[in-house]
């Protein structure tokens, strides 16, 4: 009976110590490390909010930056910002992220980059049914294809490029790009795009060397979250409630410390790693450790997933059934 | 010794027995059943390949259908074989879903629809570094910005209908809208982007007693699937293997078969069940009995989509370090 106890207690200690080893053997693609310091971090939407926040830490680490958006006044206030607190003078570029054009100038104007930010993203909350299209529009035009209109830009320069270190392409996706949320119809479709293209992406550039990332950050304190907040339907904020609003500067750090392990999937906060457990799907995860822990995870994550829509919808239902009255 | 085996072979027998009943009790939106007969079926892109099936199989379980497409010669060969093989008359409607005065006209002619599926979709298969925005573009302009104009078109007749049993909104999707792969930037961004839709729309319409439902084909034997195997490149090739094509007939009678059961993510075939799984996120899960093999199963299907990963990238390597030679 002792020798079964302790058989089991064998298995119990080498069964996870196999799945550590196995993954250690297969994570794929490979883990690697990419260096801020000295490199070229290019960020849009970067004259407020998250982008901001990322040029700003990119900059007291070391980087050349440059900040991209579309209002001048703001890339200035932001440029003389970051040189009051770090000393260091970033460039700025003005430019509508779907103007390709205009981001092909930038391109040539800026040089090559190391580390390609596509922060920029516009959020117009409102259920379908009474929603604009030109809103819809909107965010489909600035988030998604914006985004594509920055990668297909800088891309030839980051693939011909003569540093051969690790380069990253980073996308800013939400937690609304994991999870469809009441009154974000557009905004999620915008966002979960952005994971399609890059596991797409990945795939295609991995052999030179440069490495995608999408950050999922929560609610963020930032300009652009209240005036969302003014047009919120009240159940969207009931729902988006179940994550906690973080400030732009944590985010930025979270980015950061993503983009120099090469994380394909950056969670900001304790919510953001369950929902990034639960909708691991088909994601590359470099980290056997954190492969290990989704392995382990995923049912109990799937699981709490199942807990938190029956926690929504019922929150629908006692809306709905409260206007009726 | 007896008394403990006994007793672990009860929790063996009581823990899923437990997360049955915990998951019938939570499981939402509730269950549905989404009858076909003699209801208003809308299929967009239905004169060829799934659509067409689609609209087939439909009238032949008793539908009235209607189907869009842009070709009014693809819409009359389309209304006549379905003619000829059912004895049913469909309405066609010629319109690009990107021109939403065009949907509008055709909501008004159409009368209220019960069953609305959006089914069209284009697919140009390329590596982001060398395919024209214009293609980029015009990907998410029909399979997203047309879908979300074709459901502000018939939502409002949907939610307003007097024929109050359940309805149905179902997006055409694809495998390369649960996995990024290699040459499908566009498309899977666009098919990735129809699910962060559906899961908010979802929120939004279930008081309407609307109901969602996501498709997800793998190849498909069609006319669109001919087309588009001409341009695929050779890696994507590699990587999506030599399974072969289904049938369009077999995706349509799964595609009903998931909507009169109001399935949010419905597969098509066995390897889409498994992707069903792993991708499960926070999708809703209306059938208690899935959602438990989804909680037990979703551990070791994450291993084995690392194990994918680990032969994509694999591949992708050797591939590219076989050019270099």
């Amino acid at each position: 009976m002792a020798a079964l106890s302790l058989l089991s207690l064998l298995l119990i200690l080498l069964l996870p110590l196999c799945l550590l080893f196995l993954l250690s053997l297969i994570v794929r693609p490979r883990p690697v490390k990419i260096p801020i310091n000295d490199r070229h971090v290019f960020v849009t939407g970067g004259s407020s909010g998250i982008g901001l926040a990322i040029a700003h830490r990119a900059a007291s680490e070391g980087a050349r930056v440059s900040i991209l958006a579309r209002s001048q006044a703001k890339l200035d206030e932001a440029k003389q910002a970051i040189q009051l607190a770090t000393g260091v003078d970033v460039a700025t570029f003005s430019a509508d992220v779907r103007d390709f054009d205009a981001l092909r100038r930038a391109t040539e104007e800026a040089g090559p980059v190391d580390v390609l930010v596509v922060n920029h993203g516009v959020y117009l909350p409102g259920e379908l049914a009474t929603q604009e299209l030109d809103e819809v529009r909107f965010m489909i035009d600035v988030n998604l294809i914006g985004s594509f209109n920055m990668i297909k830009a800088f891309l030839p320069a980051m693939k011909a490029r003569t540093d051969r270190r690790p380069a990253s392409v980073v996308l800013m996706s939400s937690q609304a790009g994991q999870v469809g949320i009441y009154g974000y119809t557009a905004y999620c479709a915008s966002k979960f795009g952005l994971r399609g293209l890059a596991e797409a992406l990945q795939q295609e550039i991995i052999a030179d060397d440069i490495h995608v990332s999408l950050v999922l950050p929560p609610d963020t304190d930032t300009p652009g979250l209240a005036e969302e907040n003014k047009r919120r339907p009240p159940l969207s904020s009931i729902i988006a409630a179940t994550s906690t609003a973080m400030k732009a500067d944590q985010v930025a750090e979270k980015t950061l410390n993503g983009i120099k392990s090469g994380s394909f999937i950056v969670p900001c906060n304790s919510v953001g790693y369950l929902i990034a457990f639960a909708t691991a799907g088909l994601s590359p995860q470099r980290s056997y450790i954190m492969a290990s822990v989704e392995v382990v995870c995923a049912g109990i994550s799937r699981l709490a997933g199942l807990f938190i829509l029956w926690s929504w919808y019922s929150s629908i239902e006692k809306w709905y059934a409260q206007r009726k009255k």
